[in-house]
């Protein structure tokens, strides 16, 4: 079972890694951008071992993973969103938009409609994991001081 | 020009080159409302959305107002990273206006990276996805291929004009044509899995995301315009994909 992972593991970062350069990150952040994709998927991984649904996988998922990027936002004092944007990227149904396609194309209206379905579904487990992470203030007080001004 | 008009100038550039490049909405207004505060005039508002900027200061200036529209265009976090650096630093008040006009010039001058890295990145991230997704080694090198042909399109279309829809929708039928190809020859195990981790380039990761947070932040409106994008984008992947499929799956002998 490690063997596996570890190139799993491999894999998501240097994918996230890559797709971080395609949107410009500066360099010293890139490997920030890929421990996050990496986490993301970590959790992934695993909770598909103890359960079949990728919905629910998908919503454990990006919670580590936004988490991840918000500390890596505090650490290195740079935008979250630096980190959110490719960090989620394993975890963006594009297998799903493809079997949609693929089931339509093969006239399997029933298959094409459950993946449509759950491709669905997991983009709004992704929101709503991201919203879970980044709707929590960082300090107390926060809401004061906007009241203020 | 006076001097709380330049303020208003140079706080209304930096908010449109952080929406152009990839900031959301909040963040946008949030960085506008420090620096205007920071530079001296107090009285400033801004109205933020997906393609558009609206700011004034108040009486006290003679009420200047800006309006400037921010079509979608290339992504550079790299700025938004250092327009939020520039913002910190005029709020500490370490940098003046002169000084904050010629940083800006200096962060719009940014370079992308260079053609060459971003080809290699897209071939190797789609290489590194088709794996991830359960596909074994020659599913890599595949995608890796595709990936790389990809990107070359994608710098192609961007340089002809091509609008965005209609380029995700060539670049998927692209992937699935190259990678049918390239696994008529015999080579590969899963075509499925090469297609998926050439397209991921293509999905709408930063639309979604950016949604998901113009949303959380109560910008409604915005927050639609990026979740419909991401919905339409995905159609056009599914679109573009689906096209070459069909057409494969008439000729006779070809497996999908």
């Amino acid at each position: 079972m490690t063997g596996p992972l570890l190139i799993q593991l491999a894999t998501a970062f240097c994918g996230t890694v890559c797709f971080a350069v395609l949107f410009h990150v500066p360099p010293r952040h890139l490997w920030c951008c890929g421990i996050c994709g990496m986490a993301g998927w970590l959790v992934y991984w695993v909770s598909l071992q103890y359960q079949p649904d990728t919905v629910v996988a998908s919503f454990l998922a990006v919670i580590p993973m936004a988490v991840c990027a918000r500390a890596c936002a505090i650490l290195r004092k740079a935008p979250v969103t630096l980190f959110l944007i490719p960090g989620i990227f394993p975890l963006v149904p594009g297998a799903g938009i493809y079997y949609t396609a693929y089931s339509f194309i093969l006239g399997d209206s029933a298959a094409a409609a459950a993946k449509g379905a759950e491709t669905l579904k997991i983009a709004v487990a992704l929101a709503l994991g991201v919203a879970v992470v980044v709707a929590i203030p960082l300090r107390w007080g926060a809401g004061a001081r906007s009241r203020q001004r | 020009m006076n001097e709380s008009q330049r303020v208003l100038e140079l706080v209304t550039e930096a908010g449109e080159l952080m929406l152009k490049n990839g900031a959301e909405v909040s963040r946008t207004q949030q960085t506008m409302e420090i620096m205007a505060k920071s530079l001296g005039v107090a009285d400033f508002h801004g109205y933020v959305l997906t393609n558009g900027i609206f700011t004034s200061i108040g009486p006290e200036n003679a009420m200047p107002a800006q309006v400037r529209s921010v079509p979608a265009s290339t992504v550079h976090l790299g700025r938004v990273e250092a327009i939020n650096q520039l913002s910190r630093r005029i709020a500490a008040g370490a940098v003046g206006l002169d000084e904050a006009y010629a940083e800006l010039e200096r962060i719009r001058q940014m370079p992308c990276a260079p053609a060459v890295r971003q080809v290699l990145a897209c071939g190797f991230g789609s290489a590194c996805f088709a794996i991830l997704f359960g596909g074994v080694w020659q599913d890599g090198a595949v995608a890796l291929a595709v990936g790389l042909g990809l990107q070359l399109a994608l710098l192609g279309m961007d340089r002809w004009g091509v609008g965005k829809l209609f380029t995700r929708f060539l670049g998927a039928a692209f992937v699935a044509l190259a990678t049918l190809l390239i696994f008529s020859t015999g080579f590969g195990v899963n075509s499925d899995k090469a297609i998926i981790g050439a397209l991921m380039p293509l999905v709408p990761g930063m639309a979604l995301t950016l949604g998901i947070r113009d949303l959380i932040d109560s910008d409604f409106l915005s927050g639609v315009i990026r979740m419909l994008d991401a919905l339409l984008t995905a159609a056009c992947i599914a679109l573009g994909a689906g096209l070459v499929l069909a057409l494969a799956n008439l000729i006779e002998g070809v497996a999908l």
